[in-house]
């Protein structure tokens, strides 16, 4: 059986929920797996008949009953932010989210002690802010890093002890190191947390190989390579891998190394929410985004023209790609180019993971770099394959899953049969 | 990207797993599907139960059950209490390499969907497939289901290393309250199944064909809109003796199935199938013991008396 995996080749919100949404709609999907980031994925589907959900942890799948979502290891779970989501689905029609999720015991649990830290140090940044979100998933991930033994866990949610004492401690090192946080007493975050263990799925790593053995899975990726911890342009990147890595080390873990389809998404107009490096940024371009609107930690959404530098060194960064999913193709117009080169460089090369001494000196080149146009191509889905060196497999007109063609057989859905 | 779209209160998000109690397993119906779930669709289906290095000599059981409205909530006490099926099966060691499909039977006069079937699996993978079937909740009123349909496809459509290597048979429960058909109807065979049969095949000749390969049992449920009516006992015992069993109640349905499985293989006789129950701590032995009085007495030469009803309650209630 081969699963699939999605990640985004710029800065997020290129459409791998939309893309995600099309693999369940077309085939028949046992679980869409997520394998990084944590709420503050922003991942839209809409559905022909106007629903729309902005998928934070549930699986981008979650629209098609039966699909389910499992929150891997790699995650950083919310459970309070889950719980809205979870009733948001329920006002547009999924009654059952809560009960197609499974959480992986070990994942790291976000509380509301990262995201006040978060915010702190965000606001202490001043004007050189990251573009965090706000909602303390780096934190818990380097809270996690600095203190592995007792960060809190999604399992520890079944140990109200166990948790009270975790918690306690985060609320004290925080508040140590950052001054008085804005966050509640523990004792009122417990039955937050223990009503999230009463009520969802918490399972081992054992789980997640069962669901790859049963059914076709969907790797959910979350953000963009551009924004990797250790590929992005630091120092305004993500605390996540964004590449096929934790695809790769899960799928090794169940028994099943390089079983999987690797789908990069593209969009022909290049964004990136937040700060940092986006050398095509062009404020004449004539749109907008109703799914990303300004927002105070983040800023305005910023849109530019197709950036195939930026993504030839993102497919490097990722280890290349079965095929390219390109969305957004309804934008495309005479106002939109491509950009082949910068003044300073055609190409950007990516260096091993953990030298973000090197990271931060391409960032430095990229805030100095022009980049060089070229006329709109005529053939946009033929431009990105010649450039990238990768046959587009799918492209995206619009924001339903009927707006999507596959092309070649690839993606082609298969009959909707199963056999033994 | 995002920005923090849902909440992240505490007190709210306490309430809210608060309130989202009653969890519902039919995931699949009750998120309003309506057509048979691609995993679960016998067209141009095969079901294998096949052995393997980690389970060489497999024992291939298919529990299906009726998911019209005549049943009532019984199809979803069964889907809560299938799942147990497999460990009690394992822990017991009633059977060698236990491999479980689960399936739903409708009625293909009036239902969309008429019959589904899963895969035979050896973990818990299978409860997935009870998670997509899809509850019908109507049903003709005429006391009829398309149980022949169901035989039909478990007679012509499933292979099994079981009966291919050993001669041996597996073993397929139906739990259902009303009649089968009189006959497996062409039409329907050619739209669900999508064989092409040159005529209608009378209801005893299918029994016949998957009695050799299956040892078939009929299970009449307590709850259930016909239970207790004399019509389908007698239907059913005309088709299939003694393997026609009155469950009087909904919670023991593991257990009885499981002991059914264990004095089948000789692996037990009623007498220790019972004890062992009462040795977990299961509530269900009355009921058990009760549905099987006439299979044990059938494979035993002495009658024995049956151990003392044990209350539970409180304990475990289950193995």
């Amino acid at each position: 059986m081969r699963h699939v995996a999605v990640v985004d080749l710029g800065y997020g919100d290129a459409g791998k929920g939309t893309v995600v949404d099309w693999l369940c709609a077309t085939r028949p999907v046992h679980t869409v797996v997520r394998f990084n980031g944590g709420a503050q994925a922003a991942h839209n589907v809409v559905l022909r008949d106007g629903r729309h959900h902005t998928f934070a942890q549930f699986g981008a799948g979650t629209f098609h009953p039966g699909v389910r979502t499992h929150l891997s290891q790699h995650m950083v779970v919310d459970p309070l932010a889950l719980a809205a989501e979870a009733d948001h689905l329920a006002t547009v029609g999924v009654p059952d989210a809560l009960d197609r999720l499974t959480v992986d015991g070990d994942a790291l649990l976000a509380t509301p002690y990262h995201r006040a830290a978060n915010r702190a140090r965000e606001i202490a940044r001043g004007a050189d802010r990251h573009g965090s979100c706000g909602l303390g998933v780096g934190e818990t991930v380097q809270y996690g890093l600095a203190h592995p033994g007792d960060a809190p866990r999604v399992a520890d949610c079944h140990h109200p002890a166990l948790l009270r004492r975790r918690l306690t401690t985060v609320r004290d090192r925080l508040t140590a190191e950052l001054g008085p946080l804005e966050a509640p007493p523990v004792e009122d975050c417990l039955p937050a947390f223990t009503g999230f263990a009463d009520r969802v799925a918490i399972v081992d790593g054992s789980w997640l190989a069962g669901a790859l053995r049963t059914g076709t899975c969907v790797f959910e990726g979350a953000q963009g390579v551009l924004l990797d911890e250790w590929h992005g342009f630091h120092p305004y990147t993500t605390w996540s891998t964004t590449t096929f890595a934790n695809v790769d080390s899960l799928l090794a873990e169940a028994g099943r190394p390089g079983d999987v389809t690797r789908i990069g998404v593209l969009r022909v107009v290049t964004t990136r929410h937040g700060h940092g490096p986006l050398v095509t940024e062009d404020p004449s371009l004539p749109f907008t985004d109703r799914h990303n609107a300004t927002n105070p930690w983040q800023g305005r959404f910023r849109f530019g023209h197709f950036d195939a530098v930026a993504h030839r060194y993102a497919l490097a960064a990722a280890g290349g790609v079965d095929g390219l999913a390109l969305t957004h193709l309804d934008l495309a117009g005479p106002d939109l180019r491509i950009c082949r080169r910068y003044d300073t460089t055609d190409r950007l090369t990516p260096g091993p993971p953990g030298d973000l001494d090197r990271q931060a000196a391409i960032t430095a080149r990229l805030l100095r770099s022009r980049p060089v146009y070229d006329e709109p191509p005529a053939d946009w889905a033929e431009a990105v394959r010649a450039e990238l060196g990768t046959p587009v497999v799918l492209t995206s007109h619009g924001p339903t899953a009927d707006d999507k063609i596959p092309h070649g057989p690839l993606l082609a859905p298969p009959a909707l049969v199963r056999s033994a | 990207m995002g920005s923090g779209i849902w909440s992240t209160d505490v007190y709210d998000a306490a309430d809210r797993y608060r309130r989202s109690t009653g969890r519902s397993a039919f995931s699949y119906s009750d998120s309003g599907a309506r057509t048979v779930h691609p995993a679960l669709d016998p067209r141009d289906a095969t079901r294998e139960c096949r052995d393997s290095d980690e389970h060489p000599r497999s024992t291939p059981v298919a529990v299906l059950f009726d998911v019209t409205g005549s049943m009532g909530k019984v199809p979803r006490v069964l889907q809560s209490k299938l799942p147990q099926l497999l460990g009690l099966l394992q822990r017991q060691g009633y059977a060698s390499d236990p491999q479980i499909m689960f399936g739903a039977i409708g009625d293909a006069t009036c239902d969309r969907v008429p019959l589904q079937v899963g895969q035979f699996e050896s973990d818990n993978r299978m409860d997935d497939d009870l998670g997509r079937i899809v509850l019908e909740g109507g049903g003709g009123g005429q006391m009829t289901e398309s149980y022949e349909l169901a035989m039909y496809f478990m007679a012509r459509h499933t292979v099994t290393d079981s009966w291919d290597k050993r001669g041996r048979r597996g073993y397929l429960f139906i739990i259902g309250d009303e009649l089968a058909y009189p006959q497996v109807k062409a039409r329907e065979v050619a739209g669900l199944i999508g064989d092409d049969l040159s005529e209608d095949l009378p209801l005893r000749q299918v029994v016949d064909e998957v009695t050799r390969r299956w040892d078939t049992y009929y299970l009449l449920p307590a709850g259930s809109h016909y239970a207790g009516n004399a019509t389908v006992l007698d239907f059913w015992r005309d088709l299939l003796g003694q393997n026609a069993v009155v469950l009087d109640d909904l919670d023991a349905v593991c257990e009885t199935i499981a002991l059914t499985i264990g004095l089948g293989e000789q692996a037990i006789d009623l007498d220790e199938g019972l004890r062992d129950l009462d040795r977990a701590g299961s509530g269900a032995t009355g009921t058990v013991s009760k549905a099987l009085a006439r299979l044990g007495r059938g494979r035993r030469a002495e009658v024995s008396t049956l151990p003392a009803f044990r209350d539970t309650a409180g304990g475990v209630t289950r193995l």
